[in-house]
């Protein structure tokens, strides 16, 4: 089959194999993580395409997970990827591996973004939904999180490990944050979040 | 350190969220270099949290993804040193382009301005000589006419005697005029009809003073208008005109006698 025929046949498709190619790229393109650092590093924007790719669906679950808005967090997105291209130099292996430092970067942008005047307005004339999630927080964190998927898992917490949990994947609070907000000491804290995410790393596994 | 004790007090979980303030993470970072056993955990921490984003992952709509290739594309590329001489290599070829219009626009304008120069040069030297003529003839013109009017103003004059001396057998249709003011002696001569001479000879005319001829000057023919000849006071009797060697004659060659004519008084 001729290559123009291909392409012609995959842009046709497209959208009803996204899912089929993107399984199949994720197969067949795998990347170790070092070799995807030395590209993004030779600016080869092929890399940075292969790492949206790879990552966007993570850190895009973590942004809309803190602001609740999809227009707002896809924005936050392109800033955390834009961001992560100007600053890979900055990234050191020997400290950790890519994920953590890119999805520290992103909780750090996500949080910004609820604490601009702009997402404060944003909010404040959203949807009908949102009005209904503003009245009952609780509530709205609840339905967000069965929305969102991760509900099932949380729920098998027990209720001092799931609380710090949600507070750091549902507002993007640090542990310093949450000891404060909720006058607990901190190192109480650090090791609920660690029982927590124990816990949920042993549910993971059993699965 | 107790490694057990150091790990479940959450502290590298913390250090993996970037929750520690900087001198701890220090800390964290120096006890990771010594202990074996807590880069395990940290790996371990590291992949759990990545696995469970993984899982836990939400697909942004499809055009985010272009939306964000393009703001890549469209945005200056400052840390990029092979862009940087891209962007300078394709300066250099639009300076060169517009160098080069340029060149070629004002070599057409300079042939062009060259040639409209030479026209008008051209043109202007052809003025310049066509003026200079106008002038000349102007001042031959003027000439012309200040000895018209200069002559109009003898022959009108009535203080002036027209003596008119008709041919002689040698001439018979020859004719000339002399005008001549008795009082101030003023003698001017206007040839009507005498044949032209060789080279050699020239025309002398006489004033007949108490019967004896008196060089009154030598002339050509083809003069226009009136000519002015030698005064001569207000003994003179008659005119005559002789032909004689050029330069003029002491004494005239009667024999040569072309016209002749007496003052008539009165």
């Amino acid at each position: 089959m001729p290559i123009y025929e291909t392409g012609l046949a995959i842009g046709f498709f497209k959208s009803d194999l996204a899912h089929y190619f993107s399984t199949i790229s994720t197969i067949k393109r795998h990347i170790e993580e070092q070799d995807l650092v030395k590209g993004l590093l030779a600016r080869d924007k092929s890399f940075f395409s292969y790492l949206y790719d790879h990552y966007s669906g993570a850190l895009y679950g973590v942004i809309l997970r803190i602001l609740k808005n999809e227009d707002v967090a896809e924005e936050v997105l392109q800033d955390v990827f834009l961001k992560i291209w100007d600053r890979i130099e900055s990234y050191d292996a020997e400290k950790g591996k890519l994920f953590t430092w890119m999805v520290n970067i992103t909780r750090n942008q996500a949080i910004d973004k609820t604490r601009s005047k702009e997402f404060g307005k944003g909010k404040k004339t959203g949807t009908i939904e949102n009005s209904v999630h503003a009245i009952n927080t609780k509530e709205s964190v609840e339905t967000s999180i069965e929305g969102i998927g991760v509900k099932e898992l949380l729920i098998k917490l027990p209720e001092e490990q799931r609380f710090v949990i949600e507070q750091h994947y549902l507002n993007g609070y640090t542990q310093s944050e949450i000891a404060k907000e909720f006058n607990l000491p901190l190192g109480t804290v650090k090791t609920r979040m660690r029982m927590a995410m124990q816990e949920l790393r042993s549910l993971i596994g059993n699965e | 350190m107790n490694i057990e004790e150091y790990i479940s007090s959450g502290v590298l979980e913390a250090y993996v969220l970037g929750d520690l303030p900087t001198h701890e993470m220090k800390e964290v970072e120096a006890n990771l270099q010594r202990y074996p056993a807590l880069r395990e955990e940290l790996r371990r921490i590291e992949e759990f949290q990545e696995s469970f984003a993984m899982r836990n992952a939400i697909q942004p709509r499809g055009e985010v993804k272009a939306k964000l290739m393009e703001k890549l594309e469209s945005r200056p590329q400052a840390k990029s040193v092979s862009m940087k001489t891209d962007t300078s290599v394709s300066l250099w070829k639009y300076a060169a382009a517009a160098a080069v219009v340029i060149a070629v626009v004002s070599s057409y304008f300079a042939y062009d301005y060259r040639s409209k120069w030479q026209d008008a040069q051209t043109s202007l030297n052809d003025l310049i000589a066509q003026n200079q003529q106008i002038a000349q003839d102007y001042n031959r013109v003027n000439l012309r006419l200040d000895k018209i009017e200069s002559d109009l103003k003898v022959v009108g004059d009535p203080a002036f005697t027209r003596v008119v001396m008709k041919g002689t057998p040698n001439a018979t249709d020859a004719l000339a005029f002399v005008y001549w003011n008795a009082s101030t002696q003023e003698t001017y001569l206007s040839v009507q009809n005498m044949r032209a001479l060789s080279h050699e000879n020239q025309y002398q005319l006489w004033a007949i003073v108490d019967g004896k001829p008196v060089d009154m000057g030598v002339f050509d023919t083809g003069i226009a208008g009136l000519l002015r000849m030698k005064p001569i006071g207000s003994g003179a009797a008659a005119f005559a005109v002789t032909i004689e060697p050029r330069g003029g004659n002491t004494t005239p060659t009667l024999g040569t006698m072309q016209v002749t004519g007496s003052i008539i008084k009165g």
